[in-house]
């Protein structure tokens, strides 16, 4: 189901069809290639020896053995690493290999290369290490109070972006006040407070970080992975390898699924040190477990949210306090931490908002971005806690979400001016289709959530390579993840720019020295900026093409037009030129046609006071979003199943509807697993679930079929008022699903994932009063 | 350790192979024999991904050793289609949008295959229970179902002419 903006009508040919994705014959065929797929002749293959405590002090390390192991060519550890290298997102704090101390299970040691891969795992056998364990601390509340030990006692000598406020344990501490909440406070009818925690949660990709690398004789190291970000590698690659940026070149390759764990230096570093060491080519692709125990997972996080409302229903005041628990390096958490806070406030128009907003180092695996950073969390308890309130003063929890929901012109919580907003339609449109008022079974639940979302900026390059037969080639250092994004979306916008079929359109993606610059894989970003700058290309091509049929018809360029693949002249369409034959003439006359596109989003304006330490500080062309979820507890077991789901998401404008609507239905999937089955279960330290079987992903059997609405409130700048799609689709179903089943049993769960033993118990508990 | 001789039989073609005995059919097939179609994720049975047919039988190829696969005929994804045409699950799964990042792809096809060879016409639910054993973690899954109905109804079309 589609609703369109009454007032834009786009006569388009190409975009907003429900087009099949070019990549799709070659994943079903088996020849697409990923990552995992690499291989050369003599190659190397790469394991990585991790720690297996929590934290501690290394007492000694000996290689000795395992190097003398027949077929083992090579190991590294931190002594080949100049002391002085630490790297990161936005703070450099992380090490290579963990040098003198270990802080987290699973952290790396060393990385060795060997004849094959058996040899390479028989060899980390034969590494042998001795630790002093030290003090763990897991709870990231622990980890706050006055006394606790220090994680990194070094703290004040790392580098990173001069607006992060950092102390002792904590590597960021952004906050956001508006307005004056403490009198508003005062002032209201009410006062609520809750306390919401959650689990640390994994991406789920199903194909494990893989990549190679070998190094050219000028000393240029070549690393093929697959990364979801090329460009974004270089910097933290240059300082590991110590190299300058143009002499590393990193390929993306076919990418199994990366949610953004595929962001960041997974694999990459340590083939490129192996290949340099040794001189071969060199390959690494993760087992499960490293997955599990250290790849870059969802935080897991403790939220403080308390409320001031008025009589009527007006909420006048929102505080809160997000604790993010970063794990032993700060990861992407810096920024994440920075989201969280613009998230406390929702999808409504407060006035009078505070937030503080940490991320905390505990002795866990560092975390990274997944879809949604920060948010799927942080609405998780605004919006349980939304409907708490409403049940206390008897309000209409859907009536109390549209009097308080943000509109066109209000501020956001930073102070910008929103446009394009959506956030009432989308309420009506969901409510109405999963019928919120209908009678219900009793243990059947229906619940709601709502939000604001934004779409990462940053810049984008495209080339448009008119070929001699009159087809492209799109080459842009972006990169199709799975989600549509250039396959379906920037190749539909390229077509529809030339009049072309979306076959027409070749793609040559991330490679960092042959396709020109992309800010990455990100942030629901790719469809939005990369699109922009191929929709330039594309327009400097149709111009040159225009040119060049005007000079060979001698036709004056105002009378001509590009359709059907020609050019006609529009008062005599008889006479006309192919796509085809002025490619080709060009080739040999006057120069090949190449278009350019290099497109940034221009920052958006916000109240510079009203945030502090915060590397994110608003939301980029927001998007709004509703989502319903109906669910049937079972009283004996406390097992929760999702029976339907319903998803609102304002889209802007759909380049193809069936590509939005898959990133939808994917992300509430996704988002019903964390909100009832996933968690990396920590204890003591230890990762107690690295495996498949533990780690519950939903099934095809877990969850209804997901029924979606694309709501199209098109934003000014977005291709033909697109806005960013793919993120947003997770960052609901836990609040929605929490709310559904509190009003299944009549108990409020404050602890995710909601499990059939939280249930259970609450069911209990709630019997026994 | 030493090697067995091991014929194979993959995608009507034969092969030969010495292997260590306990390798994996998974390996073989991507690392021996290069049909990287099918794909390795979890290497114990729960995701799918690596899903191959044995005598028109579905298995998880990261469970088996290979030499249990003697004298058996081996079907990959790149062998389900009689020519280069897309076989019509194939091309369900392009039409239906069944598939992003497509690394769940070569599994689910091996299995629909397995169920509309069952079963010509199955309902929603039965589609959905027969699939449980292959993961998807992009798709949400609607897109899927969408594909198996309508490789069901294609095959149904193809199977009365
Ligand atoms: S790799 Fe075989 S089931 Fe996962
Ligand atoms: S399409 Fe990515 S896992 Fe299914």
């Amino acid at each position: 189901m589609i609703t369109k903006d009454k007032e834009k009508v786009q006569e388009t040919t190409v975009v907003g069809k429900r087009l099949n994705r070019l990549d799709g014959p070659d994943k079903v065929t088996g020849k697409f290639v990923y990552g995992a797929d690499l291989d050369a002749s003599g190659i190397l293959h790469c394991k990585v020896f991790r720690s297996s405590i929590p934290h501690g002090r290394i007492k000694r390390l000996d290689i000795s053995k395992a190097l003398a192991y027949p077929g083992v060519r090579a190991i590294m550890t931190a002594k080949d690493i100049p002391a002085h290298i630490r790297y990161g997102h936005t703070l450099k704090d992380e090490v290579v290999f963990a040098r003198d101390y270990v802080r987290y299970y699973g952290e790396a040691i060393a990385a060795l290369a060997a004849d094959t891969r058996e040899i390479a795992e028989k060899a980390l056998n034969l590494i042998e290490i001795e630790y002093e364990p030290l003090p763990v601390i897991t709870d990231p509340e622990e980890a706050l109070k006055p006394g606790a030990p220090l994680l990194h006692p070094d703290w004040k000598e790392y580098t990173g972006n001069p607006a992060l406020i950092r102390y002792d344990n904590v590597c960021t501490h952004a906050s956001i006040d508006l307005g004056d909440v403490e009198k508003a406070f005062e002032e209201a009818d009410y006062v609520f407070e809750d306390r919401y925690t959650s689990q640390m949660a994994h991406q789920g990709y199903l194909e494990a970080r893989a990549g190679m690398a070998h190094v050219e004789a000028d000393g240029t190291v070549v690393i093929t992975s697959s990364t979801q970000n090329p460009f974004g590698l270089l910097g933290n690659l240059s300082e590991i390898l110590q190299l300058p940026t143009s002499k590393i070149r990193v390929i993306s390759t076919g990418v199994g699924g990366g949610f953004g764990g595929k962001l960041d230096l997974g694999v990459e570093h340590f083939v490129a040190l192996l290949a340099r060491k040794t001189g071969r080519q060199v390959k690494y692709l993760w087992d499960r477990e490293e997955e599990m125990k250290a790849a870059a997972p969802r935080e897991g996080s403790v939220i403080y949210v308390k409320t001031g409302i008025m009589k009527d229903g007006t909420i006048i005041a929102r505080q809160g306090k997000v604790i993010l628990d970063a794990g032993a390096y700060s990861g992407d958490d810096t920024v994440i931490a920075s989201v969280a806070a613009l998230v406390i406030r929702g999808s409504y128009n407060i006035p009078n908002v505070k937030v503080d907003s940490l991320a905390v180092y505990t002795n866990k695996a560092n975390c990274g971005a997944y879809r949604g950073p920060g948010a799927p969390q942080t609405y998780y308890a605004i919006e349980s806690h939304l409907d708490k309130i409403a049940e206390k003063l008897n309000f209409d929890r859907v009536e109390l979400r549209k009097q308080n929901a943000l509109k066109n012109g209000d501020l956001g919580p930073t102070g910008q001016i929103l446009e394009s907003v959506s956030m009432e339609e989308t309420i009506t449109k969901v409510v109405e289709k999963i019928e919120m008022d209908q009678p219900r079974p009793k243990y059947t639940g229906r619940g709601l959530s709502c939000a604001i979302w934004t779409s990462a900026g940053g810049s984008s390059c495209a080339y448009v390579q008119l070929n001699d037969d009159g087809t492209v080639v799109l080459i842009t250092g972006g990169k199709e993840i799975g989600t549509g994004a250039i396959t379906m979306g920037v190749a539909q916008i390229v077509a529809e720019e030339l009049g072309l079929d979306i076959t027409d359109v070749r793609l040559v993606t991330g490679d960092t020295h042959a396709t020109p610059f992309d800010f990455g894989a990100q942030g629901g970003r790719t469809t939005f900026n990369v699109g922009n700058a191929a929709q330039i290309a594309a327009q400097d091509v149709k111009w040159q093409v225009l040119q060049a049929a005007s000079e060979k018809m001698n036709i004056p360029l105002e009378s001509l037009e590009l359709q059907n693949k020609k050019v006609y002249d529009k008062d005599n369409p008889t006479t006309n030129i192919s796509l085809a034959e002025i490619a080709a003439d060009r080739v040999w006359n006057g120069g090949p046609i190449l278009g350019r596109g290099s497109f940034i989003i221009q920052p958006t304006e916000y109240d510079t006071s009203t945030i502090k330490g915060g590397v994110y500080p608003v939301f980029n062309f927001p998007s709004f979003h509703t989502h319903a979820a109906e669910v049937e507890v079972d009283p004996d077991t406390g097992e929760v199943t999702v029976t339907r789901y319903v998803a609102a998401q304002d889209v802007g404008f759909a380049i193809n509807p069936t590509g939005a609507e898959g990133q939808i239905t994917g992300g509430v999937v996704q988002g019903i697993g964390y909100a009832l089955s996933e968690e990396i279960i920590y204890k003591d330290g230890f990762v107690l679930n690295p495996n498949m079987t533990d780690y519950k992903m939903p099934t095809i059997m877990d969850v209804p079929r997901i029924e979606t609405i694309l709501v199209e409130s098109s934003s000014k700048v977005g291709p033909y008022g697109a806005k960013g799609v793919g993120e947003a689709p997770i960052i609901l179903p836990a609040a929605a699903i929490a709310n559904a089943v509190a009003d299944a049993i009549g108990v409020h769960i404050h602890d995710l994932p909601i499990t059939a033993e939280k249930v259970l118990k609450a069911i209990k508990q709630k019997q026994d009063k | 350790m030493t090697k067995v001789p091991l014929p194979l039989k993959v995608n009507g073609s034969d092969y030969y192979v010495e292997i260590e005995p306990h390798r994996t059919l998974l390996d073989v097939l991507r690392e021996d024999l290069g049909f990287t179609g099918t794909k390795e994720s979890c290497r114990e049975g729960e995701c799918g991904v690596c899903t191959v047919s044995l005598d028109n039988k579905t298995i998880n190829s990261c469970l088996l050793p290979a030499v249990a696969a003697r004298g058996k005929e081996i079907i990959t994804v790149e062998g389900i289609a009689a020519s280069e045409e897309l076989h019509p699950i194939q091309k369900a799964f392009v039409d239906c949008h069944g598939l992003q990042c497509g690394f769940c792809t070569p599994g689910f096809i091996m299995s629909a295959k397995a169920l509309l060879d069952e079963n010509e016409n199955p309902t929603e639910e039965e589609i959905r229970s027969y699939l449980a054993g292959n993961l998807c973690r992009c798709t949400g899954y609607n897109g899927i179902v969408d594909a198996v109905k309508q490789a069901a109804s294609e095959l149904r079309k193809l199977n009365k002419v």
